[in-house]
């Protein structure tokens, strides 16, 4: 029993790692106000260009930077065109998405189902990796874990809620003509946090290539950037909240392959349906549930309405 | 205002937009071009290739009617959700459900094959209704986001039918992977391979954009997606319409699903919905709201499948194509919204008028 809940959480920080990622750079995008719908594409891309760098530069570290990058350019093309332009969002996402999925494929060709030889190894920290059930899930994994889980969101927060900039940063996904009018560079913050958001898109593609799935599959990141994208709306767009919510989620991906390793009488289709339905329960069943959260957990009132200055 | 070279106006003038997106399309074609021709084919023999082999050859028209069948309903589909402000971006996993119903009532049912089409039809258009009733529900009840909770949706059709095409329905007999048997009826043919789907989906649409602009219901819809707060204080239920609407566009996808299971794929297949349901949305936006623009808008999707074909046979992947239609969406949002804008100097001189 205490070997199975070892392994399950163990299986849940790894799974949840991507869609914390993921759902982090969202959280950013979507604060000041840019819903940005590519984060699946821009998942691909990273995940077949670090699987591609890895291939012949043999460092972890390079392939992460480089899916980093590639998903920062990314989120530059389709910040360019849903900030800068000012097109629609929901399309330029979209399309964001296609262009990204259609890429990786096509770029990806010659490396599918190749292993990934060099990948984040274990990391064991001396100590408290020997906790029970939750020391090896936290400590006897890879060396992302605690930047991803601990590090990252906490800095988010930090600046998100407690700095001036976090407050201008707010500002402009609540109201983008009274931050303009006060001073705040309304476009240039929207475009750089969507591009930090893609950068963040990119890294959970390479993480999943690098320590979950050593293998590039066309279609493996199978809709882990929309399940972020649900969870920025569970979490309330709260950067704390989303992290803790990508682990839980990651438990029910762990759920679907214990189920598959203990013969269950289930079909793996069904089990493997689980991720899908659990988010579709998470944004669904709290809404109904707790008709007062709606109010707390709102979005930024002018989340996906384009800025216009001279129309007010 | 007069510091900007540019005014926005609210709408834009249809002329400015086609010319734009014509523009935004050769934006995107030279760069696909450049593309090419960076990683060592010819664009220019390429080009000609795929227009000897879509609209040069009856083989080629042929496959761009049975591309455009699904594509009119799908793009019908998130039409029809969009003239109310909605976004149906689960037409795939609808389409997935339609062909599964048809095909449980074309595997499970024995008749005349008079009989076991309109059955056939009606399960399919069931189908694809029953998988958008919880995005439905939830977006009337509790104004949960709809395009995500269509979205995810469409994966769990795709496992179910890998499901059913591995497992109970599998094909026993020629042993084909991830399908099931062939279906006993189909779809009489019309032309070639093209069958009788074709026109009816035709027909579907315009009915469509009749009801649309000439009944009172569809003049509601309209109000409820402009303006929903109008339409509730003007009394229309806004709430039963978007019900209606959304089951009507989850029957619509169904409806695609059940006629490429009976009429071109002839046996439910596990990736059959061939990405019809999100191409859907991109027709839909070419047809910026109007189901009869959806019938065009539908030819040109069809023709870029039709030459992704063409391209597959140059030891080119088959999901550029995907690429390439991600990219011209992408430029022609941007294209749209430049439709917006016009030279402000008119207005300057109205001012010095005045």
């Amino acid at each position: 029993m205490i070997m199975l809940l070892t392994g399950m959480l163990a299986t849940a920080v790894l799974a949840g790692g991507v869609l914390a990622l993921a759902a982090l750079g969202e959280v950013l995008a979507e604060r000041v106000g840019v819903t940005n719908l590519g984060v699946e594409g821009l998942m691909a891309l990273g995940a077949v260009t670090a699987v591609m760098t890895v291939s012949s530069v043999h460092s972890p570290w390079v392939g992460l930077l480089v899916a980093v990058l590639v998903g920062a350019v990314g989120g530059m093309v389709f910040a360019f065109g849903a900030v800068v332009m000012r097109a629609n969002q929901v399309l330029c996402g979209l399309a964001t998405t296609f262009m990204g999925l259609g890429l990786s494929t096509a770029l990806g060709h010659s490396y599918a189902g190749q292993p990934v030889e060099t990948t984040f190894g274990h990391v064991t920290i001396p100590l408290l990796s020997s906790i029970p059930i939750i020391g090896p899930a936290l400590f006897g994994q890879n060396i992302l874990i605690i930047p991803i889980y601990v590090l990252l969101p906490l800095a988010v927060h930090f600046i998100m809620f407690r700095t001036r900039h976090g407050l201008n940063m707010r500002a402009v996904g609540e109201n983008p003509a009274a931050a303009d009018a006060a001073g705040i560079p309304v476009m240039a913050m929207r475009f750089w946090y969507v591009t930090l958001g893609g950068a963040m898109a990119g890294m959970a593609g390479g993480y999943l290539t690098l320590t979950y799935v050593p293998v590039w599959s066309e279609g493996m990141v199978a809709g882990r950037g929309w399940i972020a994208l649900a969870l920025v709306i569970f979490a309330g767009y709260r950067p704390i909240i989303v992290t803790l919510s990508a682990l839980l989620f990651g438990l029910v991906t762990a759920l679907s392959f214990v189920g598959q390793a203990h013969n269950w009488p289930i079909d793996p289709a069904f089990l493997n349906m689980l991720p899908y339905i659990g988010t579709m329960a998470f944004i669904i069943v709290p809404v109904v549930v707790w008709h007062r959260m709606r109010r707390v957990m709102a979005a930024p009132a002018a989340l996906a309405q384009p800025y216009y200055r001279d129309v007010r | 205002m007069a510091t900007h070279a540019f005014q926005r106006l609210p709408t834009a003038p249809a002329g400015r937009i086609l010319a734009l997106r014509l523009v935004a399309i050769v934006v995107s074609l030279c760069i696909i071009a450049g593309v090419l021709a960076l990683s060592g084919h010819s664009p220019a023999m390429l080009a000609e290739l795929i227009l000897r082999s879509t609209l040069g050859s009856r083989f080629g028209l042929e496959d761009l009617a049975l591309f455009m069948c699904p594509l009119l309903l799908t793009g019908a589909a998130v039409t029809v959700c969009g003239t109310i402000g909605l976004w149906n971006i689960g037409a795939e996993g609808q389409f997935y459900a339609g062909a599964i119903a048809a095909t449980g009532v074309a595997l499970g049912l024995h008749g005349p094959v008079l009989v076991m089409l309109p059955l056939m039809t009606i399960a399919g258009i069931l189908g694809g209704m029953a998988w958008i009733t919880v995005p439905t529900l939830a977006r009337a009840y509790a104004g949960v986001n709809e395009i995500i909770t269509t979205l995810l949706l469409n994966f769990i059709a795709s496992l179910l039918t890998y499901y059913l095409t591995t497992g109970p329905w599998r094909d026993r007999i020629s042993g084909a992977q991830v399908s099931t048997q062939r279906l006993p009826v189909s779809i009489p043919e019309m032309w070639g391979i093209v069958h009788w789907g074709f026109p009816v989906a035709i027909v579907i649409v315009v009915g469509l954009a009749l009801i649309l602009s000439r009944t009172r219901w569809g003049y509601e819809i309209r109000i409820g997606g402009a303006n929903p707060e109008a339409a509730r204080y003007a009394g229309i239920p806004v709430r039963l319409r978007i019900i209606s609407v959304m089951l009507l566009s989850g029957g619509l996808a169904g409806l695609a699903g059940m006629f490429e299971v009976a009429g071109t794929v002839h046996r439910l297949q596990g990736g059959m919905a061939n990405n019809f349901g999100y191409l859907g949305i991109v027709v839909a936006v070419l047809a910026r709201g109007s189901c009869l623009n959806v019938i065009p808008a539908a030819l040109l999707m069809a023709l870029i499948l039709d030459s992704g074909i063409v391209m597959q046979t140059q030891q080119l992947s088959a999901s550029v194509i995907l690429a390439i239609t991600g990219l011209i969406l992408f430029m022609i949002a941007i294209g749209d919204e430049l439709a917006h804008y016009r030279p402000v100097a008119t207005t300057q001189a109205r001012g010095k008028a005045s």
